[in-house]
This record gives structure tokens, C-alpha cells and sequence, in this order.
């Protein structure tokens, strides 16, 4: 999905996109579609939202491939930011809480699949590698928000804490992802 | 990493700033190139784990929605059409409806599409005996998804729906931005022109802005838009 071959060509459509070739945004759309919307579904887990979401962000996406720069970055995570972006503006402007997921994911398994191009597979590593040092509660707060899109509130609520502890729990979390991920780079 | 700053970057990339604080992250996010930047040290690091997340085909309706909403708005960041200056024809309807033109408004994600017209006396025309005829001036050709004409005096709203289509089984609903910021809801667009008012409490100065949203039928259940703003348009006098 994500080799390094499949980015230069995101990469590559972007650039059509930008100069206005619905074609490459269709291109996109059949490339990139699929994983976006496994992304938005994870965070907005009603399906008709979830398609509204999809929708809004290729119109977004037409509306400002201009701004991807390819040297900012790669562009399945131009994309992806986009994506969880919308997701977690939809699901944060519904007052009622979500269901919750229908399964659990073991995501440090996920992400320790190395079913993936060379690149991002030493991202992948690396992220792991940081992940698998933070005490277990506090990295399941950090992958729980970013791959679900659980709000403070709900971190709260799951593991039984006050919302303050779990914002505390997540800072350190990220200083500590910071820090190591520096340190491998 | 006790930097306040780099935290919020970090926390907004995670998503779990508070709705208060992801709203003014986003407004600093604008003005703010080292956010921007941190912002983008923090999608990198992460989004090993988006991809890690399965893939989900979407249905094919989605694509179709995309389409459509592309046909009317076939370039990036159209700008509008500059009026030909020496056409007799567009200078008379120029003159007889005071003002057709379209306009994009900036927070919109789709290419403004909404013919808006501020007419203070649009209502209250002589009546001339033959029909009127007007032409909505765009920036391809296309057809615009409504003409939305305001009469400041009454705060009356006449909405013409032209090529708004609304997705199977889904409703549009048509909001008003004021000068005062937020989306006031108006009525959900049928398939024939009908007459609205502004929202009680509106301003009715002529500043703001006409939005369409996708919407569950009936309209939005929480008073605000639930589903994307597919077309918008700016008040315009001329």
C-alpha cells in the first residue's frame, strides 16, 4: 500500500491534481481511498459519516494539492493528516459519544507488520521500537487517540482516571516519543 | 519536551485538544509558520501508525458525490469571471438585478457555487408586463447550484434551486453566515424555488454569506452542519 514506489506516484497525482486533471484525483482516489477510509472509519465509526468525511477530503485535497510540498514530507501522511483531521473534526462536533470500537486492535502488532516498503518500514521500526518503551497505560493512551480518536474524556473514562491524569499521562508520553525518536533518527 | 507550544502541535496531531483548544490551535496554525511546522514533525512521527490501520473500500456513491461536486466547480480555486464590460446584453441585466455574481467564501471547502443576490428593492419592482430573464455569469459556464436573492428590508430570502443536486437519500440545507460568525440554519432546499427569511436575531446589514451542507432528510438534527459544505457564496452588492 504504502511502498516507497506507491508514495512518488501519490506524490506525482498531487502535482496533477494542483494544475486541476480530475483524472488524477480519481487516480488518487482508487490509490489512496481505501487506506484513508480504513483511517476515517477507525476514528468515525458511524459508516454514512464516515463516507461524508472521505468525500470532504478529497474535495479538500483538490482544493489544495497546491499546497503539498514534497520535501515537507511524504504524501500518503499529507494525506492521511487530512483525513484524521476531518475524521476527528466530525466525531468532536457530534455531542453524543461513539459506540465503542467493535474490536480491539493490537496496533503495536499492526504496526509491527513489516508488510511495507523500505522507507517507511525504518519509520515504522523506530515508532515501535519508542512505543514499546513508555509504560504500558500511557502508550495505549497515545494509540488509542491518534489510531481511534479517543477524546481526553474518553481515555478518562476508559482506564478508570481523571482527565487530568490522562492529559499529564499523554505529555509524557510524547516527550518521551520525541526524545527517542530524536535519538534514533 | 516541556515546551508548551511543541505540546499543543502534538496534541492536536494526536486530537485530543479540547474543542476550545483545536479551534484556537487552528486559528494560530494560520498565522504561525513554526506551528505549522511542528505540526508537521508530529505527522511524520505518527503516521507509521495510520498506515498500520486496514484498508476499507468506500461504497461507490462516494466517489460519485465527488464527482458532482466537481462538475460544478471544474478548476481549483476558480476566481470569478470578469463581465465583459462592452456587452450590451450582460450591462442591461447588469442593471435590471443590480447584481448576479459568484464568489468564493474562504473557510469553504468546495468552490462557491451560489449565486447571491442582495437586492434592497428586488421585491418591490414595477412589474414591466414581459418576463424577466437573467443570466447567472460563472466561471466555465457551468450552472451555479442556486441563486439566493436577500431583501435587506424584510430579511425575505428567495432561494432557486438550479443544478443542487443532493446525494441519494441525503437533504441540502442551506445556512446563513452573518457578520456576527457562525452558520444559522435556514431551510432545507427543495426542488422548486421558495421564499425563506433570515434567521430571528440576524443581522440584516448584507454582510454574510450562504452555505449548503449535506444534511440527514429533514435537516441537521443538532442545529449545526453535521455533513460537508458543498456550496457557498458571499453577499454581494454592487
Amino acid at each position: 500500500m504504502a511502498s516507497v514506489s506507491g508514495d512518488d506516484e501519490f506524490a506525482r497525482l498531487l502535482g496533477a491534481v494542483a494544475s486541476g486533471d480530475q483524472a488524477a484525483l480519481r487516480a488518487l482516489y482508487d490509490g489512496a481511498g481505501p487506506k484513508l477510509f480504513g483511517v476515517i472509519l477507525r476514528i468515525q465509526r458511524d459508516r454514512r459519516a464516515a463516507e461524508d468525511v472521505l468525500q470532504e477530503v478529497f474535495l479538500a485535497v483538490w482544493q489544495s494539492a497546491g499546497g503539498y510540498r514534497p520535501e515537507g514530507g511524504r504524501a500518503l501522511s499529507w494525506l492521511c493528516a487530512i483525513a484524521r483531521n476531518r475524521a476527528i473534526d466530525s466525531v468532536r462536533r457530534r455531542d453524543a459519544t461513539q459506540a465503542p470500537a467493535p474490536d480491539e486492535e493490537d496496533w503495536l502488532e499492526r504496526l509491527a507488520d513489516p508488510s511495507d516498503g523500505e522507507r517507511s518500514f525504518l519509520d515504522r521500526d523506530a515508532l515501535s521500537a519508542c512505543l514499546a518503551r513508555l509504560e504500558p497505560r500511557q502508550r495505549d493512551c497515545v494509540v488509542l487517540a491518534y489510531c481511534e480518536g479517543y477524546s481526553r474524556e474518553e481515555l478518562a473514562q476508559r482506564f478508570g482516571s481523571p482527565v487530568n491524569t490522562v492529559k499529564t499521562w499523554l505529555h509524557r508520553s510524547l516527550a518521551a516519543l520525541k526524545d527517542c525518536l530524536g535519538a534514533i533518527a | 519536551m516541556s515546551d508548551p507550544d511543541d505540546l499543543a502541535a502534538a496534541e492536536y496531531v494526536l486530537g485530543t485538544l479540547s474543542p476550545e483548544e483545536r479551534a484556537s490551535f487552528v486559528r494560530r496554525l494560520a498565522a504561525d509558520p513554526h506551528a505549522r511546522a511542528e505540526v508537521r514533525a508530529w505527522e511524520a512521527r505518527l503516521t507509521p501508525l495510520a498506515e498500520a490501520v486496514p484498508a476499507a473500500d468506500p461504497p461507490s456513491g462516494v466517489w460519485d458525490r465527488i464527482a458532482a461536486a466537481l462538475a460544478a466547480s471544474p478548476v481549483p480555486a476558480p476566481m470569478p469571471a470578469p463581465m465583459p464590460a462592452n456587452d450590451n446584453r450582460v450591462a442591461a441585466l447588469s442593471r435590471q438585478v443590480r447584481t448576479w455574481r459568484l464568489a468564493a467564501f474562504a473557510s469553504a471547502i468546495a468552490a462557491a457555487c451560489l449565486a447571491i443576490t442582495l437586492g434592497l428593492d428586488l421585491a418591490r419592482r414595477p412589474e414591466t408586463g414581459g418576463a424577466r430573464y437573467v443570466a447567472v455569469v460563472t466561471p466555465a459556464g457551468e450552472a451555479p447550484a442556486l441563486i439566493v436573492s436577500l431583501d435587506t428590508a424584510t430579511g425575505s430570502v428567495q432561494v432557486r434551486p438550479v443544478a443542487a443536486t443532493a446525494p441519494a437519500g441525503r437533504a441540502l440545507q442551506l445556512w446563513f453566515v452573518g457578520a456576527e460568525g457562525g452558520p444559522k440554519p435556514m431551510g432545507v432546499i427543495g426542488s422548486e424555488a421558495e421564499r425563506m427569511s433570515l434567521p430571528v436575531g440576524t443581522a440584516r446589514g448584507g454582510e454574510g454569506s450562504f452555505a449548503v451542507s449535506v444534511e440527514p432528510p429533514g435537516g441537521s438534527p443538532t442545529g449545526l452542519p453535521t455533513g460537508p459544505v458543498i456550496y457557498s457564496g458571499k453577499l454581494i452588492r454592487e
